[in-house]
């Protein structure tokens, strides 16, 4: 069977900044990778690449299939909410929605809403008591499990995490941690940017930037594997 | 859109007035005062030419009926003319007014003396002034107006007498007011009709018939044909002069409400711009992250344009609500007659302030090209 994401010879300027070069791997349906590397490695860029929010320089990139370097703005809509669940560092929240309405909001945009099954997200992340709440009215926990929901609930290919617990404290950061291990248990496809070494040791491979280049690919100690 | 998606949109539409009600209001205070003016402008507009027309018929007549070489004294028309012009009434006739011209003297000194209807020239001539009391019946044989200029010339005043003769006849009359028109009259002697055909013994002969028709000026013509036709070998002209100026005035006063109507509104487009692209600002994030959802440019932008529409509908009717009562309260003060609203008006005024709620929201449809990338990282 095809990986489910396959990156060759990736290349992306903006303008004569380079920020990713020969950057080649692949992913496997059903596997938790953790893209780790200093402040500046282009980790965000990649991930911003494989959601469709940016267009590759040159190279290939293919999700499930579709190149996302051929497809215009229309289609890479369509990808987006077809096949990627995001979940931002900031939570990015629609603050005037309520929590059960930003979850929604993602279904709206895929096809048709279900208010009962956007409730069940809530509820599968712990917040069935807090449907109706504002973000304001949410801590920051509670709004990355809000986001958590709204990324799944179109049931995506590729869960693209960009630093999922960099705003959080420890408590909120093992709930986070713990979802995103329930959602790797059930099959999900999870790529998370993150500098934490916990989330990376938790990820079944670990590739690692360096200056917008690929420096390793590495299977945490926990697995007993070494680097590629 | 199913229903589902059709609820969701409507739940969205509502969080997002509630959210920006600070600026949106704003806006909607520019949309309906804009349209206010614009609603009662389009109303008095619709309102002018009636009442501009009604107000022109106060001021003399406006067509004349004569035999056809009026400039000689041997032209006159037979008074039964009278009777073809009035019966029966048309509505559009404000009055009619026989005239008979006579020489006459005032010892040795000669006077115009000029029969006619006083309750008609009355109403023609409402402007006039008068020192003394106007005649008010029709068939008053003992008093006369006479002009400023002849009172002067005569050494006349209310309540003197003035004896006039024409030929072998003469009589004697009181005078009872002093007229001041700014026109021929001013040197004339105004008597009854009866009292002129007598002295000039020419009795059921009359010089001409000054009328005075309401309507617009293609009104009066198409009215001028028709009693041409009724009045065969007699010219019935309207005064060109005074239906040029009016048309002129209509015409000039329409363009500039119409031009009035344009710049309000190009200024209301700039105060709901100004208010939109505050919430553009403030709605890039919200954009952004629509997009990285997948949300479509189109059904981002449907909520924003829904949201103007509305609010073009709101203002639009606020503002014709309060454009009614501002059109009667210059219709009081201009006119000294209340303008009544014009029903068809109101549709026209949702249309402008709709419109101009969608042209004032051009920086919201412009975040349609927002890079989400850019807005999620912060840019």
């Amino acid at each position: 069977m095809a990986p489910l994401v396959q990156v060759e010879d990736l290349e992306k300027r903006f303008d004569a900044v380079r920020a990713l070069g020969h950057v080649s791997f692949e992913v496997e349906s059903g596997e938790w990778i953790a893209i780790m590397g200093p402040s500046g490695s282009g980790k965000t860029t990649l991930i911003n690449i494989l959601g469709g929010l940016e267009h590759p320089t040159s190279g290939r990139v293919v999700v499930d299939g579709m190149e996302i370097g051929q497809l215009g703005e229309r289609e890479l809509t369509r990808y987006r909410s077809d096949k990627i669940g995001f979940v931002f560092q900031q939570f990015h929240l629609v603050p005037y929605l309520t929590a059960l309405e930003n979850v929604m909001l993602a279904q709206y945009f895929h096809s048709i809403t279900d208010e009962k099954e956007a409730a069940e997200a809530l509820r599968r992340v712990g917040l069935g008591d807090r449907q109706e709440h504002l973000p304001k009215q949410l801590s920051g926990g509670e709004q990355q499990r809000v986001a958590i929901a709204r990324a799944l609930i179109n049931h995506p290919k590729l869960i693209l995490a960009d630093e999922p617990t960099g705003n959080l404290d420890e408590e909120n950061e093992a709930t986070i941690l713990h979802l995103l291990r329930d959602l790797h248990s059930a099959g999900h496809t999870i790529l998370v940017v993150t500098h934490s070494q916990a989330i990376g040791n938790l990820a079944d491979r670990r590739i690692e930037l360096e200056h917008g280049r690929l420096a390793r690919i590495s299977v945490p100690v926990r697995s007993g594997a070494g680097s590629t | 859109m199913t229903p589902r998606s059709r609820s969701m949109f409507w739940r969205i539409f509502r969080q997002l007035l509630r959210a920006s009600r600070g600026r949106l209001i704003v806006a909607l205070i520019a949309l309906s005062s804009g349209a206010a003016i614009s609603s009662a402008l389009l109303n008095i507009n619709l309102d002018a030419e009636q009442k501009l027309t009604h107000e022109f018929r106060t001021l003399g007549a406006n067509v004349v009926v004569a035999p056809p070489s009026s400039g000689s004294d041997a032209a006159l028309a037979d008074a039964a003319i009278m009777d073809h012009i009035v019966e029966p009434p048309a509505p559009q006739i404000i009055a009619a007014a026989p005239y008979l011209y006579v020489a006459a003297n005032s010892g040795a000194q000669p006077v115009i003396l000029a029969g006619t209807w006083f309750d008609q020239v009355a109403k023609m001539n409402s402007w006039w002034k008068v020192d003394g009391a106007w005649i008010t019946s029709r068939e008053d044989r003992l008093h006369c107006l006479v002009g400023q200029a002849a009172a002067r010339q005569f050494g006349l005043a209310p309540g003197s007498q003035i004896d006039l003769r024409a030929g072998e006849r003469s009589v004697s009359l009181t005078v009872s007011g002093i007229i001041t028109s700014g026109g021929a009259e001013d040197s004339q002697i105004v008597t009854s009709l009866d009292i002129a055909q007598n002295l000039a013994g020419l009795p059921d002969r009359v010089s001409l018939v000054q009328l005075s028709v309401s309507g617009t000026p293609a009104e009066i013509e198409t009215f001028t044909s028709h009693l041409a036709t009724a009045l065969p070998g007699l010219e019935v002209r309207p005064v060109r002069q005074l239906a040029a100026a009016e048309g002129s005035i209509l015409a000039r006063i329409n363009g500039l409400i119409l031009w009035t109507i344009m710049l309000i509104l190009v200024l209301t487009t700039l105060g709901v711009l100004a208010s939109m692209a505050a919430l553009a600002m403030e709605r890039s994030r919200d954009v952004g992250l629509m997009k990285a959802l997948g949300g479509s440019v189109e059904r981002i932008m449907h909520l924003f344009l829904a949201e103007a529409a509305a609010l073009g509908v709101v203002g639009g009717t606020i503002g014709f609500a309060i454009g009614i009562v501002l059109a009667r309260w210059i219709g009081g003060r201009v006119f000294g007659v209340a303008i009544s609203p014009r029903w068809p008006v109101f549709p026209a005024t949702i249309a402008l302030a709709v419109g101009v709620a969608l042209t004032g929201a051009l920086p919201l449809r412009l975040l349609g090209r927002v890079r989400p990338a850019e807005i999620l990282r912060g840019e």
